[in-house]
């Protein structure tokens, strides 16, 4: 069977800045379909078929959209808000902005879909303020479907509307928290806030608010047109479909791919034309700087969201990393990234990313104390147990599987 | 390029979900956002001036502070750190003779950033807003050369 690509298939085929191109590629098809078999009274069916089809959110958590999309649907309230989370800021991840820059308009028709079947009047796309080309082309994106009226007043005749909106970040890794977002476009600090009530129920401007990663947002339009089941025959069963793997370091093609989910890191590694010619492998991490190390040993693991699995597939991202690389540069880089992030609303993280950072440099520096070899337990566990927001809970994932592993590479340097 | 503050207010409407482009805007401008803009933003959008600072220091894109006329930016995503990226921040940190994050120096600073997303091109450099891929350590004071 050959590959089936569902997001990057006509990438590089059509030219992004061309709404003709993505037409002629059988673009804006599932808009129509949904918009002639629509019934005005129930959505029910669209819902049904979104929540077959087992799609779950690709930007980490793993969370089902048919479920989510169920609860804002039932959310009885006249204004209702649609955001699209292109905030992409994982270290090693650049899937989002390969989606942006390559085919927008894929990104919009299902942006437009999931707002009409939710009811929303008004879209946004929050863009990481780092992604300058990004926003041009979306910007270009939007007036081209305006003006053909897949977007704006009573789309293609219908008698609903949709605005959407480019929202510019301004480079903070925690905006993209859904909470932490919905601040950052209410004009606040992009602090994370208590949850319940979920977005779904109170969100942007106490509106129900209907939150998804771009990736996710990219498999609508197939799954209207060819139906849920034959989605959730994709790739695993228990998170059926395609992933963008970003996958880079010491291969021999970094780069972006699309594979169907479930399949082994071996074979994401592969795909990405194996190791590199002259390097060897050491340890693989799948899901940027808040991802789990990988040996040798698990590479059979698959990459699917589940509660159960092993290695979490994140936001699928695999960096490869060999044997001349120095460990103490990869703990500096996975700290010091947690550091700089930390929003400093809680205690435990921001005090602890802080710590644990100075103890990464006093290790690659060569002057660790055996107080901090204790301290390094303890900030762990508070990290894991005690922090507000999945941020601080992550921060000290990557540093943990280390010590594990390479304990004796750690603390065995000469001092320099 | 705007000349004052209130040809970019104009621009937006005053709701508080407009705060955070017009600081992006008045930023990305005139360098960074002093007092006196920041007044005229918070009367504009009716808060306090707090309200200005609390969200403009928040972001690492927002410049409250004047920046130096030489800033280096080194990316220590996961993947530029496997490609040598703390060897060009310490050949950096000798050449210029200030260490990272640092910024008494009214000349010159250097910064970490986080990823930038241009993992396969790492590792990143970025001096005074250009961008430098595929960095290599024994090129980086040959780069630097031209900005002193």
């Amino acid at each position: 069977m050959a590959e089936l690509k569902i997001i990057t298939e006509n990438w590089g085929k059509i030219n992004p800045q061309k709404i003709e191109d993505y037409l002629h590629t059988g673009g804006y098809t599932a808009l129509q379909k949904y918009l002639k078999e629509i019934n005005p009274f129930d959505h029910l069916r669209e819902i049904q078929e979104i929540k077959i089809s087992g799609l779950c959110g690709r930007g980490g958590a793993g969370f089902l959209t048919g479920q989510k999309i169920e609860a804002v649907f039932k959310e009885k309230s006249a204004e209702k808000y649609f955001i699209c989370n292109l905030d992409e800021s994982e270290p090693g991840t650049f899937k989002d902005r390969m989606i942006a820059e390559n085919n927008p308009q894929l990104l919009l028709e299902g942006i437009i879909i999931l707002s009409l079947i939710v009811k929303a009047q008004k879209a946004f796309i929050y863009l990481n303020g780092n992604f300058e080309k990004a926003k041009e082309l979306l910007e270009k994106a939007i007036a081209d479907a305006t003006e053909k009226n897949f977007l704006g007043e009573n789309i293609l005749g219908s008698k609903w509307s949709l605005e959407i909106e480019v929202f510019q970040g301004a480079g903070a890794y925690i905006c993209g928290e859904e909470t932490a977002l919905i601040n950052s476009l209410e004009g606040n600090r992009g602090e994370p806030k208590h949850k319940p009530p979920y977005p779904t129920q109170s969100g942007f401007l106490g509106k129900p608010t209907f939150i998804n990663n771009a990736e996710t947002i990219c498999n609508i339009p197939w799954i209207i047109l060819n139906g849920g089941k034959a989605y959730s025959q994709i790739g695993s069963k228990c998170s059926p479909g395609t992933k963008l793997y970003s996958i880079g370091g010491a291969v021999a093609r970094p780069g972006l791919y699309e594979a169907p989910t479930g399949i082994t890191i071996a074979e994401a590694i592969d795909l990405a034309g194996g190791i590199k010619k002259g390097k060897e492998f050491w340890f693989a991490q799948i899901g940027g700087a808040s991802g789990k190390l990988v040996l040798e040993k698990d590479l059979g693991e698959r990459l699917e969201y589940s509660r159960d699995c092993k290695i979490p597939c994140g936001s699928g991202a695999i960096l490869v990393v060999d044997k001349s690389v120095d460990i103490h540069e990869m703990l500096l880089s996975w700290t010091g990234f947690f550091r700089r992030e930390s929003c400093g609303k809680c205690v435990p993280c921001r005090e602890g990313t802080f710590r644990l950072f100075e103890i990464a440099k006093r290790l690659q520096d060569g002057e660790i104390s055996e107080r901090d070899e204790k301290a390094i337990q303890d900030i762990l566990f508070i990290l894991d147990n005690t922090t507000y927001c999945p941020l601080g809970k992550f921060a000290g994932v990557a540093f943990k599987d280390a010590l594990e592993n390479f304990r004796d590479q750690i603390f065995k340097k000469e001092k320099s | 390029m705007y000349k004052t503050v209130e040809k970019i207010l104009l621009e937006f409407d005053p709701e508080p979900r407009n705060i955070l482009p017009v600081l992006n805007k008045l930023s990305a401008n005139f360098g960074f956002i002093n007092e006196g803009e920041a007044q005229k933003v918070a009367d504009y959008f009716s808060v306090n001036l707090t309200k200005i600072y609390e969200t403009a220091s928040f972001y690492d894109l927002l410049q409250t502070k004047k920046e130096p006329p030489l800033v280096v930016k080194i990316c220590s995503g996961g993947n530029c750190a496997t490609e040598n990226a703390f060897k060009i921040l310490g050949v950096c940190e000798r050449f210029l003779g200030v260490k990272a994050g640092d910024d008494f120096n009214p000349k010159k600073k250097i910064e970490i950033v986080s990823c930038l997303g241009k993992c396969a091109e790492g590792p990143i450099m970025i001096v005074n807003g250009k961008i430098f891929e595929k960095v290599k350590p024994e090129k980086v004071s040959e780069i630097l050369e031209k900005y002193i």
